[in-house]
Protein backbone atom coordinates (compact mmCIF):
# COMPACT_ATOMS: atom_id res chain seq x y z
CA UNK A 1 0.00 0.00 0.00
CA UNK A 2 1.30 3.50 -0.75
CA UNK A 3 0.76 6.22 1.83
CA UNK A 4 2.31 9.66 2.28
CA UNK A 5 3.99 10.67 5.59
CA UNK A 6 0.89 12.64 6.68
CA UNK A 7 -1.31 9.66 5.96
CA UNK A 8 0.93 7.48 8.09
CA UNK A 9 0.52 9.78 11.09
CA UNK A 10 -3.23 9.93 10.54
CA UNK A 11 -3.34 6.16 10.18
CA UNK A 12 -1.45 5.70 13.46
CA UNK A 13 -3.82 8.11 15.24
CA UNK A 14 -6.98 6.42 13.95
CA UNK A 15 -5.56 3.01 14.72
CA UNK A 16 -4.71 4.11 18.26
CA UNK A 17 -8.23 5.44 18.83
CA UNK A 18 -9.80 2.26 17.54
CA UNK A 19 -7.63 0.08 19.75
CA UNK A 20 -8.36 2.30 22.76
CA UNK A 21 -12.10 1.95 22.14
CA UNK A 22 -11.66 -1.81 21.90
CA UNK A 23 -9.61 -1.89 25.13
CA UNK A 24 -12.28 0.15 26.94
CA UNK A 25 -15.07 -2.10 25.63
CA UNK A 26 -13.15 -5.21 26.70
CA UNK A 27 -12.50 -3.69 30.12
CA UNK A 28 -16.23 -3.03 30.60
CA UNK A 29 -17.02 -6.60 29.53
CA UNK A 30 -14.40 -8.11 31.87
CA UNK A 31 -15.55 -5.93 34.76
CA UNK A 32 -19.19 -6.97 34.29
CA UNK A 33 -18.23 -10.63 33.92
CA UNK A 34 -16.15 -10.48 37.08
CA UNK A 35 -19.00 -9.04 39.14
CA UNK A 36 -21.20 -11.93 38.00
CA UNK A 37 -18.62 -14.61 38.86
CA UNK A 38 -18.73 -16.25 42.29
CA UNK A 39 -15.65 -15.51 44.45
CA UNK A 40 -14.10 -17.20 47.51
CA UNK A 41 -14.70 -14.14 49.73
CA UNK A 42 -17.73 -12.07 48.72
CA UNK A 43 -15.83 -8.78 48.25
CA UNK A 44 -12.82 -10.33 46.52
CA UNK A 45 -12.27 -9.18 42.93
CA UNK A 46 -9.32 -9.95 40.70
CA UNK A 47 -9.56 -6.64 38.85
CA UNK A 48 -9.05 -8.23 35.43
CA UNK A 49 -10.33 -5.05 33.77
CA UNK A 50 -7.14 -3.41 34.99
CA UNK A 51 -5.20 -5.57 32.51
CA UNK A 52 -6.59 -3.37 29.74
CA UNK A 53 -5.64 -0.15 31.57
CA UNK A 54 -2.10 -1.50 31.97
CA UNK A 55 -1.86 -2.47 28.32
CA UNK A 56 -3.14 0.97 27.26
CA UNK A 57 -0.61 2.60 29.59
CA UNK A 58 2.37 0.63 28.31
CA UNK A 59 1.36 0.99 24.64
CA UNK A 60 -0.05 4.50 24.45
CA UNK A 61 0.83 6.34 27.68
CA UNK A 62 -0.93 8.01 30.60
CA UNK A 63 -3.84 9.66 28.80
CA UNK A 64 -4.88 6.39 27.24
CA UNK A 65 -4.80 4.72 30.67
CA UNK A 66 -7.13 7.42 32.07
CA UNK A 67 -9.50 6.94 29.13
CA UNK A 68 -9.76 3.18 29.56
CA UNK A 69 -10.13 3.24 33.35
CA UNK A 70 -12.67 6.09 33.55
CA UNK A 71 -14.77 4.74 30.68
CA UNK A 72 -14.69 1.35 32.39
CA UNK A 73 -15.98 2.69 35.72
CA UNK A 74 -18.62 4.92 34.11
CA UNK A 75 -20.02 2.38 31.67
CA UNK A 76 -19.52 -0.58 34.00
CA UNK A 77 -21.52 1.10 36.78
CA UNK A 78 -24.19 2.17 34.31
CA UNK A 79 -24.56 -1.41 33.05
CA UNK A 80 -24.72 -2.86 36.55
CA UNK A 81 -27.17 -0.20 37.72
CA UNK A 82 -24.79 1.15 40.34
CA UNK A 83 -24.04 4.59 39.00
CA UNK A 84 -23.98 7.33 41.70
CA UNK A 85 -24.58 4.77 44.48
CA UNK A 86 -22.10 4.75 47.42
CA UNK A 87 -20.39 1.78 45.77
CA UNK A 88 -19.89 3.83 42.61
CA UNK A 89 -18.02 6.59 44.47
CA UNK A 90 -15.83 3.99 46.16
CA UNK A 91 -15.05 2.39 42.80
CA UNK A 92 -14.37 5.77 41.19
CA UNK A 93 -12.03 6.85 43.98
CA UNK A 94 -10.23 3.50 43.82
CA UNK A 95 -9.77 3.77 40.08
CA UNK A 96 -8.61 7.40 40.17
CA UNK A 97 -5.91 6.71 42.78
CA UNK A 98 -4.96 3.41 41.12
CA UNK A 99 -4.60 4.96 37.67
CA UNK A 100 -2.67 7.92 39.09
CA UNK A 101 -0.29 5.57 40.91
CA UNK A 102 0.20 3.37 37.86
CA UNK A 103 0.95 6.33 35.60
CA UNK A 104 3.39 7.79 38.15
CA UNK A 105 5.10 4.40 38.56
CA UNK A 106 5.27 3.94 34.79
CA UNK A 107 6.53 7.47 34.20
CA UNK A 108 9.30 7.53 36.80
CA UNK A 109 9.99 3.87 37.50
CA UNK A 110 9.85 2.29 34.05
CA UNK A 111 13.52 1.41 34.25
CA UNK A 112 13.05 -0.76 37.35
CA UNK A 113 9.43 -1.81 37.19
CA UNK A 114 7.61 -3.97 34.66
CA UNK A 115 3.83 -4.34 34.27
CA UNK A 116 3.75 -6.52 37.41
CA UNK A 117 5.26 -3.83 39.65
CA UNK A 118 3.10 -1.08 38.15
CA UNK A 119 0.03 -3.28 38.57
CA UNK A 120 0.86 -3.97 42.25
CA UNK A 121 1.19 -0.26 42.98
CA UNK A 122 -2.09 0.36 41.17
CA UNK A 123 -3.87 -2.30 43.22
CA UNK A 124 -2.44 -0.84 46.45
CA UNK A 125 -3.56 2.62 45.29
CA UNK A 126 -7.03 1.22 44.62
CA UNK A 127 -7.28 0.09 48.26
CA UNK A 128 -6.02 3.47 49.53
CA UNK A 129 -8.51 5.38 47.35
CA UNK A 130 -11.47 3.25 48.40
CA UNK A 131 -10.68 3.43 52.10
CA UNK A 132 -10.06 7.19 51.96
CA UNK A 133 -13.46 7.86 50.38
CA UNK A 134 -15.12 5.38 52.73
CA UNK A 135 -13.54 7.22 55.65
CA UNK A 136 -14.36 10.69 54.31
CA UNK A 137 -17.92 10.11 53.09
CA UNK A 138 -19.35 7.19 55.00
CA UNK A 139 -17.61 6.39 58.26
CA UNK A 140 -15.52 9.10 59.84
CA UNK A 141 -13.71 6.72 62.10
CA UNK A 142 -9.98 6.02 62.09
CA UNK A 143 -10.69 2.36 62.96
CA UNK A 144 -11.66 1.77 59.34
CA UNK A 145 -7.95 1.71 58.48
CA UNK A 146 -7.65 -1.54 60.43
CA UNK A 147 -8.86 -3.38 57.37
CA UNK A 148 -6.09 -1.84 55.26
CA UNK A 149 -3.49 -4.63 55.82
CA UNK A 150 -6.02 -7.20 54.56
CA UNK A 151 -6.82 -5.03 51.54
CA UNK A 152 -3.11 -4.50 50.87
CA UNK A 153 -2.37 -8.23 51.06
CA UNK A 154 -5.16 -9.00 48.59
CA UNK A 155 -4.06 -6.07 46.40
CA UNK A 156 -0.48 -7.36 46.11
CA UNK A 157 -1.65 -10.85 45.14
CA UNK A 158 -4.24 -9.67 42.61
CA UNK A 159 -1.80 -7.02 41.37
CA UNK A 160 0.81 -9.67 40.58
CA UNK A 161 -1.76 -11.81 38.76
CA UNK A 162 -3.24 -9.01 36.63
CA UNK A 163 0.23 -7.57 36.00
CA UNK A 164 1.44 -10.94 34.79
CA UNK A 165 -1.55 -11.27 32.43
CA UNK A 166 -0.86 -7.75 31.13
CA UNK A 167 2.83 -8.60 30.60
CA UNK A 168 1.94 -11.71 28.59
CA UNK A 169 -0.61 -9.76 26.54
CA UNK A 170 1.86 -6.92 25.89
CA UNK A 171 4.56 -9.34 24.79
CA UNK A 172 2.11 -10.97 22.42
CA UNK A 173 0.78 -7.66 21.04
CA UNK A 174 4.24 -6.24 20.45
CA UNK A 175 4.99 -8.99 17.97
CA UNK A 176 2.68 -7.13 15.61
CA UNK A 177 3.81 -4.20 13.53
CA UNK A 178 1.22 -1.55 14.60
CA UNK A 179 2.02 -1.91 18.31
CA UNK A 180 5.78 -1.99 17.80
CA UNK A 181 5.75 1.29 15.89
CA UNK A 182 3.70 3.14 18.50
CA UNK A 183 6.01 1.98 21.24
CA UNK A 184 9.02 3.42 19.39
CA UNK A 185 7.39 6.75 18.56
CA UNK A 186 6.38 7.72 22.09
CA UNK B 1 9.09 -9.94 36.53
CA UNK B 2 11.99 -7.54 36.98
CA UNK B 3 14.14 -7.29 40.13
CA UNK B 4 12.30 -4.07 40.98
CA UNK B 5 8.97 -5.89 40.75
CA UNK B 6 10.22 -8.60 43.14
CA UNK B 7 11.59 -6.07 45.65
CA UNK B 8 8.33 -4.11 45.52
CA UNK B 9 6.30 -7.30 46.06
CA UNK B 10 8.43 -8.27 49.07
CA UNK B 11 8.17 -4.72 50.49
CA UNK B 12 4.40 -4.46 50.12
CA UNK B 13 3.83 -7.98 51.46
CA UNK B 14 5.95 -7.32 54.56
CA UNK B 15 4.05 -4.06 55.11
CA UNK B 16 0.71 -5.89 54.89
CA UNK B 17 1.87 -8.71 57.20
CA UNK B 18 3.29 -6.24 59.73
CA UNK B 19 -0.08 -4.44 59.71
CA UNK B 20 -1.94 -7.71 60.20
CA UNK B 21 0.25 -8.71 63.16
CA UNK B 22 -0.14 -5.26 64.67
CA UNK B 23 -3.94 -5.47 64.38
CA UNK B 24 -4.10 -9.02 65.76
CA UNK B 25 -2.32 -8.21 69.02
CA UNK B 26 -4.02 -6.26 71.76
CA UNK B 27 -6.34 -6.77 74.69
CA UNK B 28 -9.72 -8.44 74.20
CA UNK B 29 -12.56 -5.91 74.30
CA UNK B 30 -15.55 -5.85 76.61
CA UNK B 31 -18.49 -4.41 74.71
CA UNK B 32 -19.87 -4.28 71.21
CA UNK B 33 -21.16 -0.89 70.10
CA UNK B 34 -23.05 -0.55 66.83
CA UNK B 35 -23.52 2.88 65.30
CA UNK B 36 -24.25 4.46 61.94
CA UNK B 37 -21.14 6.62 62.30
CA UNK B 38 -23.11 9.30 64.16
CA UNK B 39 -25.44 7.78 66.73
CA UNK B 40 -25.42 4.49 68.60
CA UNK B 41 -27.94 1.95 67.32
CA UNK B 42 -27.22 -1.00 69.60
CA UNK B 43 -24.81 -2.10 72.29
CA UNK B 44 -24.19 -5.40 74.10
CA UNK B 45 -21.45 -7.06 76.18
CA UNK B 46 -19.02 -9.16 74.12
CA UNK B 47 -19.52 -12.25 76.31
CA UNK B 48 -23.18 -12.70 75.35
CA UNK B 49 -24.49 -15.10 72.71
CA UNK B 50 -26.92 -13.24 70.53
CA UNK B 51 -28.01 -12.61 66.95
CA UNK B 52 -29.57 -9.27 66.12
CA UNK B 53 -30.81 -7.47 63.00
CA UNK B 54 -29.60 -3.91 62.53
CA UNK B 55 -31.42 -1.57 60.22
CA UNK B 56 -29.52 0.55 57.70
CA UNK B 57 -30.53 2.43 54.54
CA UNK B 58 -30.29 -0.73 52.39
CA UNK B 59 -32.04 -3.10 54.79
CA UNK B 60 -31.13 -5.44 57.63
CA UNK B 61 -27.56 -6.35 58.57
CA UNK B 62 -27.40 -9.43 60.81
CA UNK B 63 -24.88 -9.32 63.67
CA UNK B 64 -23.90 -12.41 65.66
CA UNK B 65 -22.00 -12.31 68.94
CA UNK B 66 -20.57 -15.64 70.15
CA UNK B 67 -17.40 -17.05 71.73
CA UNK B 68 -15.35 -15.98 68.66
CA UNK B 69 -16.44 -12.35 68.96
CA UNK B 70 -18.79 -10.16 66.97
CA UNK B 71 -19.36 -11.02 63.32
CA UNK B 72 -21.65 -9.89 60.54
CA UNK B 73 -23.40 -12.95 59.10
CA UNK B 74 -25.87 -11.33 56.74
CA UNK B 75 -25.93 -8.07 54.82
CA UNK B 76 -27.91 -6.50 51.98
CA UNK B 77 -24.83 -4.70 50.54
CA UNK B 78 -23.51 -5.77 47.12
CA UNK B 79 -19.87 -6.59 47.94
CA UNK B 80 -20.22 -8.10 51.45
CA UNK B 81 -16.88 -6.74 52.62
CA UNK B 82 -18.29 -6.67 56.16
CA UNK B 83 -19.01 -10.40 56.13
CA UNK B 84 -15.53 -11.13 54.80
CA UNK B 85 -13.95 -9.23 57.71
CA UNK B 86 -14.56 -12.17 60.06
CA UNK B 87 -15.02 -11.87 63.82
CA UNK B 88 -13.91 -8.84 65.85
CA UNK B 89 -13.02 -9.31 69.52
CA UNK B 90 -10.06 -7.10 70.38
CA UNK B 91 -10.33 -3.62 71.83
CA UNK B 92 -10.56 -1.20 68.91
CA UNK B 93 -11.54 -3.82 66.28
CA UNK B 94 -14.25 -2.67 63.92
CA UNK B 95 -16.50 -4.20 61.32
CA UNK B 96 -17.91 -1.74 58.85
CA UNK B 97 -20.65 -2.20 56.32
CA UNK B 98 -20.26 1.01 54.37
CA UNK B 99 -23.14 0.73 51.89
CA UNK B 100 -25.58 -0.02 54.72
CA UNK B 101 -23.87 2.47 57.07
CA UNK B 102 -23.40 0.05 59.94
CA UNK B 103 -20.29 0.36 62.10
CA UNK B 104 -19.69 -2.39 64.66
CA UNK B 105 -17.00 -1.58 67.16
CA UNK B 106 -15.44 -3.52 70.01
CA UNK B 107 -14.50 -1.29 72.93
CA UNK B 108 -12.52 -2.00 76.08
CA UNK B 109 -13.45 -1.65 79.72
CA UNK B 110 -12.21 1.90 80.09
CA UNK B 111 -14.28 3.15 77.19
CA UNK B 112 -17.40 2.22 79.10
CA UNK B 113 -17.34 5.45 81.11
CA UNK B 114 -17.75 7.47 77.95
CA UNK B 115 -18.48 4.87 75.32
CA UNK B 116 -19.60 7.19 72.54
CA UNK B 117 -16.80 9.73 72.64
CA UNK B 118 -15.03 8.11 69.71
CA UNK B 119 -18.06 8.47 67.53
CA UNK B 120 -18.70 12.19 67.81
CA UNK B 121 -17.02 14.28 65.17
Amino acid sequence: MTCSAADQAELARVRRNIFLALFAALAVALHTLEVLLPTPVPWFRLGLANVLTLVALFLYGGRAAWTVSLVRVGLGSLLLGRIFSPGFWLALAGVIVATGMMIAAWHWGRRWLGPVGVSMLGAAGHAVGQLTVAWALLVRHAGIWQIFPVFLLVAVITGILTGWVAAVLLEHLQQYEPFRKIEQET
Amino acid sequence: MTTGDCLLAVGLLSLALAGLVWCATGPVGERVVVSDGQKVLYTAPLDTFIEVDLEGPLGLTRLRIDEQGARIIGSPCPLKVCMGMGPARRDGDILACLPNQILVEVVGARAEDAPYDLLSR
